[in-house]
């Protein structure tokens, strides 16, 4: 291999790497700023500091109540994926008549984008009476195909005789998933939990759609009525910006490798 | 490493947990320190105290402030508020004769904080 | 009497098999399939809420046709997926950077996916102030090195509100696309490299005999993958210009969005979604012909 110098590969990826952050710290410093933020030229670093954007924001938007929301609705989504995933994982690793058909359905099923769904979904969930409700908010977010085919691989490849062994001491379909599968797919859990989290958190058109009332309203949606509400004149928008990104990145930093290795390998099959 | 250490160092138990603690320890500081005490001094020009001058709390409502009690100065200047419900207040000072102060924003880190004001109000003619 | 029983067998398992398939087939069918199915129904009849049902024939696609939103709409949406490709090409480079043995790769990897698992209201935000024709950076930026004198109304303006919305959707999409080609490029055998080193093939020769064609298949997963999440960027047009200065921005979603739920037009909104539907579904297909056949099987052996 030839031999290269390094440093212009460092400096465009420094590059890049600016780029990529420079909008972050442009919101901290503003919702940090002590200074009237509409002064012109901005301040690259403002001369003083304070806090208070976020006193002012915890207590005059329902924070609380947002996140309140926004995490069961999250939590709900994430225990029906695991679930629901799983047990249709399980149930592909078996051929079964009709098993071709199911599996062109999921496919198909993908190509249909949630946004060329909304006016059915939304009547239909009217139907079940579930507008309005924590459960109306989660249930289409139960179960994504991606993490299905993702339960599937890794059962796939538990080995046979792991399996035979537990038939013949007698255990039940059910519990040859939750007693031998699942311990063994960890990685699949977990791609399986933070993809379902990310994609509950970040969804706004579908609690846009469906939400009535005010204190039932999620974290994106409380953003989004923050920014029509209020007349942008103080960083208090941008202090309830960077609170509400805070658990997501968090979250990321923390699972980072899972993230990526779940989004590859289920971008991988299709 | 013993396996409860392990499980315990482990980044999805040991971030939640130090938030955990931090929210705890957090509620438990503004437990002990939401009174609603505003208190401060009052001086005039020269840097004497005053006593008897007039404080105004204003407390924050969505956009304006909105005037909530008065108190009168004790003998060395200093004046105290017992129930402030706010977290974001204003404070002025006015004795006749010796004019009045600027209206001081004081920004709180939570509801009712106790706090004492460093710096002092100073009262200035044709205020 | 034994194949009895095996026979009976074989059919509880099936049965289970299908109870374990039953919750998860339930939401597809319910969210997915029902209402593709629904949409195109509605799309042929006058519906609203409170009245009964009556057939429309193709009313609803006339109107469509006839209307001057629609229309900008659709060309906005079309701009949005040509713009797909430039974001994976800046990605394609990004990749191939980070690619290479340099150190602290990981570092630079994460950081420049940090903007995708962000919740796009957020992101729009941040752009929004970014744009912002006040004290915006881009303004500052543009002024301070007196490129312009008077600040641009970016968000504002006819021209350059469109071009804004697809700079934060590449912008948050970046992260992404690299990490799919970058798999894509860890997934080539070093030895392929070496072996045309040997040969005497220079760098670009390299690249464009080996990595290029076998990329093929995640350039084409990126593709589609991106125009998917472009033109359906509700999320970001909605917050960052509510559908532009007059209808500079209004893309699809957006538009069905208005129809159906701000002017309760339930039956136009459906047929602006089968248009919708059958656009992405074509723009599919096409990509697909375009890479050179089944390139969704992207298990390359």
């Amino acid at each position: 291999m030839h031999r290269y110098p390094r440093w212009p590969i460092h400096l465009a990826l420094l590059l890049a790497g600016f780029v990529m952050l420079v909008p972050f710290y442009w919101v901290l410093k503003t919702s940090v700023s002590g200074e009237n933020i509409y002064a012109y030229p901005p301040s690259i670093v403002p001369a003083r500091i304070h806090p208070f954007f976020y006193v002012d924001v915890w207590y005059s938007i329902p924070f609380a109540r947002y996140l309140l929301n926004s995490v069961v609705v999250s939590a709900i989504a994430v225990a029906g994926n695991v679930l629901f995933n799983a047990m249709a994982g399980y149930a592909l690793t078996h051929g079964f008549r009709g098993k071709s058909t199911v599996v062109l359905l999921f496919l198909t099923c993908m190509m249909v984008p949630f946004q060329a769904t909304i006016i059915p979904a939304y009547l239909i969930t009217g139907r079940l009476g579930l507008l309005d409700s924590w459960l109306g908010l989660a249930l289409p977010q139960c179960s994504t195909i991606i993490c299905i085919f993702v339960f599937k691989a890794s059962f796939d490849a538990v080995p046979r005789s792991l399996i035979d062994a537990a038939r013949i001491d007698g255990l039940s379909e059910w519990r040859i998933v939750w007693h031998v599968m699942m311990p063994l797919s960890k990685s699949a859990i977990a791609t399986n939990v933070i993809l379902a989290f990310i994609w509950s958190w970040n969804n706004f058109l579908w609690p846009l759609i469906m939400t009535r009332s005010a204190d039932m309203q999620t974290l994106p949606l409380g953003l989004a009525r923050f920014l029509s509400y209020q007349e942008d004149t103080t960083g208090a928008l941008y202090a309830f910006c960077i609170m509400v990104l805070a658990p997501g990145l968090l979250l990321f930093l923390l699972a980072q490798k899972e993230f990526m290795r779940g989004l590859t390998s289920g971008a991988v099959k299709g | 490493m013993a396996s409860w250490a392990r499980i315990l160092m482990h980044r999805f138990v040991f971030v939640p947990g130090l938030l955990a603690v931090m929210a705890i320890a957090w509620n438990a500081y503004v437990f002990s320190h939401d009174h609603g005490i505003v208190e401060g001094r009052v001086v005039d020009a020269a840097g004497r105290p005053v006593a008897g001058a007039t404080v105004a709390l204003w407390v924050y409502n969505f956009t304006t402030y909105e005037e909530k009690e008065h108190v009168s100065t004790g003998a060395d200047g200093v004046f105290r508020f017992t129930n402030n419900p706010s977290h974001r207040i204003q404070i002025s000072a006015e004795k006749p004769g010796l004019g009045r102060s600027e209206r001081v924003l004081v920004f709180l880190y939570f509801r009712s904080q106790d706090i004492a004001i460093a710096a002092p109000l100073r009262l200035a003619q044709g205020g | 009497m034994a194949a009895f029983w095996r026979v009976r067998h074989r059919t509880r398992q099936a049965l289970l098999l299908w109870c374990f398939l039953a919750p998860s087939l339930a939401i597809f069918l319910l969210y997915r399939v029902l209402p593709v199915v629904w949409n195109l129904v509605l799309s042929f009849q006058y519906w609203s809420p409170l009245k009964a049902a009556e057939p429309a024939g193709f009313d609803h696609y006339e109107d469509l046709l006839a209307d001057d939103v629609f229309w900008q709409a659709l060309w906005n949406t079309l701009i949005v997926i040509a713009s797909a490709p430039v974001g994976i090409l800046i990605a394609l480079m990004l990749a191939l950077l980070v690619n290479s043995e340099i150190r602290g790769r990981d570092v630079y990897r994460t950081v420049i996916f940090t903007s995708y698992p962000l919740m796009t209201v957020a992101v729009a935000i941040i752009w929004r102030w970014m744009f912002d024709e006040r004290v915006g950076l881009l303004n500052y930026a543009a002024r301070a090195s007196h490129l312009i004198d008077s600040p641009i109304p970016f968000l504002n303006s006819f021209i350059w509100a469109l071009p804004c919305v697809i700079v934060a959707n590449i912008w948050q999409m970046l992260g992404f696309y690299m990490i799919i080609l970058l798999t894509g490029l860890q997934n080539i055998p070093h030895e392929l490299h070496e072996a045309a080193a040997i040969d005497g093939a220079n760098a670009l020769r390299r690249f464009q005999r080996i990595t290029l064609p076998l990329l093929r298949p995640s350039i084409f997963l990126a593709f589609v993958i991106g125009m998917l999440n472009s033109v359906t960027s509700f999320d970001l047009v909605y917050v960052m210009t509510g559908g532009g200065p007059g209808r500079a921005t209004e893309i699809l979603v957006t538009y069905i969005y208005k129809l159906g739920f701000m002017q309760t037009k339930f039956d136009d909104a459906a047929a602006v979604t089968v248009v919708f539907f059958v656009l992405l579904v074509a723009t599919t297909w096409g990509a697909n012909q375009f890479a050179g056949g089944d390139a969704g099987a992207a298990e390359t052996e």
